[in-house]
């Protein structure tokens, strides 16, 4: 180590989720750590910088929030481990920020009491005092100071206020080790009866108990009957945004593609460069980062929801159905977002207490269709349907493919979750409603754009490589004759043939088995590899005509034999199979980091593509058992 | 209604958060049973005191000014009486 970072002083910022921590963070260093009103928003720690007054670099880590230093949950050990100094690579810190609400004095304070007895010096962040002054809520910081033994600085830190005088608070010396003021062995009951004495103290409650803007708001939000037209109007508006809104910048992206290509080819003479620039990278990245706006919207609307305070009354609503499949209320936002991407869904699982939901809700959570199905189904549905795409009849069939993909989802949780065994000690289901606030729309735009970011950096490296992997496939072996027999003699070509009598039961011929294998780490690139197998030069018109001209080649398409390819049959089969099979590379990477174990993000992969096989031969075989 | 109710409390004490009706205003006397660390953690303490706001599979309860939904198996490891 060497003596410049040992000079850098570490500042912990812990506190109960949904204090503050986060914000406080961000104006601390100025950071774009996103912001939800929603407990368990960070479940990483995240670090960064700033200066105090006086010239002085400290490095701020901010911790999951957790509600005691005796928690069990795996996002709240690891701010516990954190204090203790025990997490690998991070020592002791040398100050620790506890961020308390300071409208909810009662309860922030019993972690506050925690964290002073493990002999750190502390600071006590009294974060908004405007709510609770709001609340009516007499605040004495004076004498929280010194019935604590801490500094307590009194902050607004949406609105940047008090910042400075923590940043003075900080500066070095730091404060002493505090002198514990209450019996220490007291356990629980010694805290609460400080802590009831200190608000009597320091933090007067108006008598009654009020009715708030919140109260008011929630009993409709969680009215019986009105919650749940408020919970369906607001998913409804949310996908029908996601699908419409979202048509008008990906037509942008689709004419950008298209007058790149065209310069491609005025630039570039015909030949191997040309083919790959044009149909290979163009053509492989562009039909997946013209999905950007619609998870740009999924992303804002979570946002949106998560910073209002609504996603906790949509999971509080969410426990009773969720309960029918062996889940808690709290699984919902994974699965939920596992609509858009499964990455984030599996992801935000960590909020789940329990171990085994938690798993049961990563296992499932690719079967809720997600946004990288989409071409596939706007691909086949209107095939099916026999029509130009964009009729009611296409939106019912797709409702349905979302429907039948959750409910076995739901189906598969239940029988893993009882498999997996009864939780000790019943339902233990505990969710805090904070109250509504406006939403922080800074925070939801810089959340917006990581998220976007980070989709378009897998578009540039993974699907960027892979694209380049199948143009070359289909490319070479080079021969001599038209481009039907080039394919045919190309390595994709080979395989296809090869895989022919494993589909075949499926209603599949070789080509669409080719272009099925190759979708397998990506499940986007399907499009693209039945483009090259049905010959559709991509790159010259938009991405619906595209489909449209790959349709049409489609619908033409033969056995051998001279019976069509394309059976409605086939395409009901081709389609329960994009709805069941697990064909994301990334999604693994992240199942495997998430449970902490390849062996079961092995294990789902496994599962998913045999149960897809399974569920698309059977369909196949049995509808040509009745006669279809 | 709330005067008679709450004497109707006092009879019989030994109520837990499932059986207050709506509306009620509690104190928290003792927390028994395999989830009463959690509840503690969430600020579900001896002495405080809870309004019961919603019944049904979950109950909503305001605590010190925040709303908290729990399930009715916790709820049943509070027991409660009437706050004066």
């Amino acid at each position: 180590m060497n003596v410049q970072s040992e000079a850098v002083s570490v500042v912990a910022l812990v506190g109960n989720p949904n204090a503050g921590k986060t914000t406080v963070f961000n104006a601390l260093t100025g950071s774009n750590q996103r912001v939800g009103n929603f407990a368990g928003v960070t479940v990483d720690m995240k670090s960064g910088e700033f200066f105090t007054p006086h010239g002085r670099k400290m490095r701020v880590v901010d911790l999951p929030g957790c509600y005691s230093l005796q928690s069990t949950a795996p996002d709240q050990r690891i701010a516990v481990e954190a204090l203790r100094g025990e997490l690998p690579g991070m020592g002791k810190p040398d100050v620790v920020v506890c961020v308390v609400d300071a409208s909810n004095l009662e309860r922030h304070l019993r972690l506050a009491l925690q964290v002073i007895e493990l002999g750190l010096p502390v600071i006590v962040a009294l974060n908004m005092v405007d709510v609770a002054e709001k609340a009516g809520l007499r605040l004495d910081v004076a004498k929280l100071s010194e019935e604590l033994g801490v500094p307590v600085v009194a902050m607004q830190a949406s609105a940047r206020k008090g910042i400075v005088e923590l940043k003075q608070a900080l500066r070095v010396p730091l404060p002493a080790v505090p002198e514990v003021s209450w019996d220490r062995d007291g356990g629980e009951e010694a805290h609460g009866a400080f802590i009831r004495g200190l608000c009597e103290l320091a933090a007067r409650r108006p008598g009654a108990h009020q009715q708030t803007l919140s109260d008011r708001i929630d009993a409709w939000v969680l009215h019986r009957v009105w919650g749940w037209v408020v919970f369906a109007l607001m998913m409804f508006a949310v996908f029908w945004a996601i699908f419409s809104f979202a048509a008008i910048p990906m037509g942008w992206i689709e004419s950008l593609q298209g007058l790149v290509a065209g310069w491609i080819e005025s630039v570039v003479a015909e030949g191997d460069l040309r083919s790959l620039l044009v149909d290979g990278v163009l053509g492989g990245v562009g039909g997946v980062v013209v999905f950007l706006p619609q998870i740009v919207l999924l992303f804002f609307f979570i946002g949106l929801m998560e910073s209002s305070g609504y996603m906790a009354r949509a999971a509080f609503l969410m426990d009773g159905l969720m309960a029918k499949a062996g889940l808690s209320g709290k699984a919902f936002l994974p699965l939920f977002s596992a609509y858009a991407c499964a990455i984030p869904g599996v992801m935000a699982t960590r909020t789940i207490d329990s171990a085994k939901e938690r798993l049961v809700t990563i296992f499932v959570a690719p079967w809720m269709s997600c946004s990288a199905r989409l071409p596939v189904y706007f691909l086949i549905v209107p095939l099916l349907m026999g029509e130009a795409e964009g009729s009611w009849k296409q939106a019912l069939v797709l409702f349905a493919i979302y429907v039948v993909g959750t409910l076995t989802a739901f189906v598969a949780a239940r029988l893993l979750r009882n498999k997996l065994g009864a939780e000790s000690g019943g339902s233990n289901f505990i969710l805090e409603l904070p109250p509504y606030r406006m939403p922080q729309w800074s925070y939801i735009f810089r959340h917006v754009i990581e998220r976007g970011g980070a989709f378009v950096a897998k578009a540039g490296t993974l699907i960027l490589g892979l694209s380049i992997l199948l143009w070359a496939l289909g490319t070479y072996p080079k021969s001599e004759g038209d481009d039907a027999d080039a394919l045919a003699h190309s390595a994709m070509g080979r395989m296809g043939a090869f895989i022919e009598p494993m589909v075949e039961p499926l209603g599949f011929d070789g080509r669409v088995g080719t272009a099925i294998l190759t979708s397998f780490a990506a499940r986007e690139v399907f499009n693209s590899s039945m483009a090259v197998m049905f010959r559709v030069d991509e790159a010259e018109c938009s991405e619906e005509e595209a489909r449209a001209t790959l349709r049409d080649r489609l619908a033409e398409a033969k056995w051998p034999d001279g019976r069509p390819l394309f059976t409605p049959l086939a395409m009901i089969s081709l389609l329960i199979f994009y709805i069941y099979a697990l064909q994301c590379l990334p999604t693994s990477v992240v199942v495997a980091k998430e449970s902490g174990s390849w062996k079961w993000a092995v294990w789902q992969f496994v599962f998913m593509s045999a149960f897809a096989y399974l569920a698309s031969l059977t369909v196949y075989q049995f509808g040509r058992l009745i006669g279809f | 209604m709330p005067a008679g109710l709450a004497a109707e409390l006092e009879i019989d004490s030994a109520l837990t958060l499932n059986q207050v009706a709506v509306g009620c205003d509690v104190t928290i006397r003792v927390l028994n049973g395999p989830g009463c660390q959690q509840l503690r953690d969430l600020g579900f303490c001896e002495q405080l005191q809870v309004r019961k706001l919603a019944g049904g599979r979950n109950l909503i309860c305001s605590v010190c000014g925040t709303r908290m939904a729990i399930s009715r198996e916790l709820a049943d490891q509070v027991v409660v009486a009437p706050s004066r």
